[in-house]
């Protein structure tokens, strides 16, 4: 997979859930309108800087980090 | 309230069941050996302690709280600031968990079947299929329970009845060698995954008969002791000593089964029957992040986000580690102690602030 057909790949995955949500679209609140384009903002920002930089540290690093002094407990 | 639909306490126990289950079968079997060695068996008594105590916090809460999800009380008892921290903290821990679950039921997939099939394709359409059933609310998941935890109980009693002409039970000789440190050691992976039973949080303000809710958690908890303990003692009596030395214990163990030359090679019901438990799983965490997110933002109605956080879902289980076996070091380590932290004692935490804050509350008459 090159990454200009992941990026291909989300811009479609995009553009499916925007056309499935269409409907409820107008009936919708501004509020829940706004929770949708950040959520669906943080994701596709989130995937495109995985794409190029695979090894950012993420949830698990910080996890990791935090447990450690644990987690050697079961380390042998 | 954002979800209309009410479950009945028997369906909430039916749904728990899974979403513990699922991959506590998968990985965490070669966890416990790998610590516990013979005395695997003896890791999910101590691992059901979590569990216990889980059902207890949630329901003390739950009992203070009636009518309000985790990410709706803490607000209260908390205070409006931190509240929304702590609730941050339970969504964004829930959908890391969640990724977790994904990813692992991807490396499960691809590495044992669909080899050539792109991970990410295997996961996408999961998260697709769960997306769906979250959109269908609490009452969807709760019948797609019954249909589907019956099933997966039977395919797994099936195996272990077809695994018995393998079985030497003097693997599990000598008991507790080196004493009952090694099975303790053994029970820490375990007992995290019973901790998830917190997640009954968030489907007990939506239960029909709400009184019945403590007798079929501690049923549900039971029953995934009873499971957890038969499937180590089986893969314990079948592989013995080398069972550590197993990515997929269950699976290894099942593909030894072989009846008259005939009966084989049963390894894709053992696929079957994980895709639909991993289903619930994924679709059981998915809701409460779902749910959860409205609830912390206030909003009318969760359905508008179910997808964005499916999307958001698929990118955070590719995030979540670069490899099975980094992932699977992980699992050993520090993720059990950090699923334990969130949802057993910062749960406990909560539950002390709001005893004290409901005894000042009494001592003025009731409310």
């Amino acid at each position: 997979m090159t990454k200009l057909n992941v990026i291909l790949g989300i811009i479609v995955l995009l553009t499916l859930i925007v056309l499935f949500e269409r409907p409820q679209w107008k009936r919708a609140q501004k509020k829940e309108k706004a929770a949708f384009v950040i959520l669906l903002g943080m994701g596709t920002a989130l995937a495109i800087l995985l794409l190029y930089k695979p090894d950012l540290p993420g949830p698990t690093q910080m996890v990791d980090y935090i447990y450690r002094p644990l987690g050697r407990l079961l380390e042998e | 309230m954002i979800e209309k639909g009410k479950i009945s306490a028997m369906q909430m126990a039916l749904m728990m069941y899974p979403a513990i289950i699922a991959t506590a079968i998968l990985l965490v079997p070669a966890i416990t050996a790998h610590h516990a060695g013979q005395d695997m068996w003896l890791s999910p008594i101590w691992a059901s302690f979590s569990g216990f105590l889980a059902v207890y916090i949630t329901l003390r809460l739950h009992h203070y709280y009636p009518q309000k999800t985790a990410i709706e009380y803490s607000e209260q008892i908390a205070g409006k600031f931190f509240g929304k921290i702590i609730g941050f903290v339970f969504l964004f821990f829930y959908l890391h968990a969640d990724g977790i679950v994904v990813r692992e039921y991807g490396e499960f997939i691809v590495g044992n079947f669909l080899m050539r099939t792109p991970p990410i394709f295997v996961m996408g359409t999961m998260v697709f299929i769960c997306a769906l059933a979250v959109r269908g609310g609490v009452e969807v998941i709760g019948r797609l329970a019954e249909m589907i935890v019956p099933v997966v109980t039977l395919v797994i009693l099936i195996f272990v009845i077809l695994l018995i002409p393998d079985m030497d039970a003097t693997n599990m000789l000598p008991i507790m060698e080196k004493g009952i440190i090694p099975s303790i050691k053994g029970a820490v992976t375990p007992q995290s995954w019973f901790s998830e039973f917190f997640l009954m949080a968030f489907f007990l303000p939506y239960l029909a008969n709400g009184e019945n809710g403590k007798k079929w958690g501690i049923i549900s908890v039971l029953a995934v002791f009873l499971t957890l303990f038969i499937i180590n003692i089986t893969v314990l009596f079948v592989l013995g000593g080398i069972t550590a030395n197993f990515v997929y214990p269950v699976m290894s163990a099942v593909r030894y089964i072989s009846i008259a030359d005939f009966l084989e090679h049963l390894e894709a019901f053992v696929m079957a029957v994980w895709v639909g438990g991993t289903f619930l799983k994924i679709t059981v965490f998915y809701y409460v992040v779902a749910l959860g997110t409205a609830q912390w933002l206030n909003l009318p109605d969760y359905r508008m986000l179910v997808f964005p956080l499916g999307f958001l879902l698929l990118v955070f289980s590719e995030w979540i580690a670069p490899s099975l076996m980094e992932l699977s070091h992980l699992l050993a380590t520090t993720v059990p102690f950090y699923l334990s932290s969130i949802q057993i004692v910062l749960p406990l935490i909560l539950l002390l602030i709001a005893k004290f804050r409901n005894r000042n509350r009494m001592k003025d008459g009731q409310k």
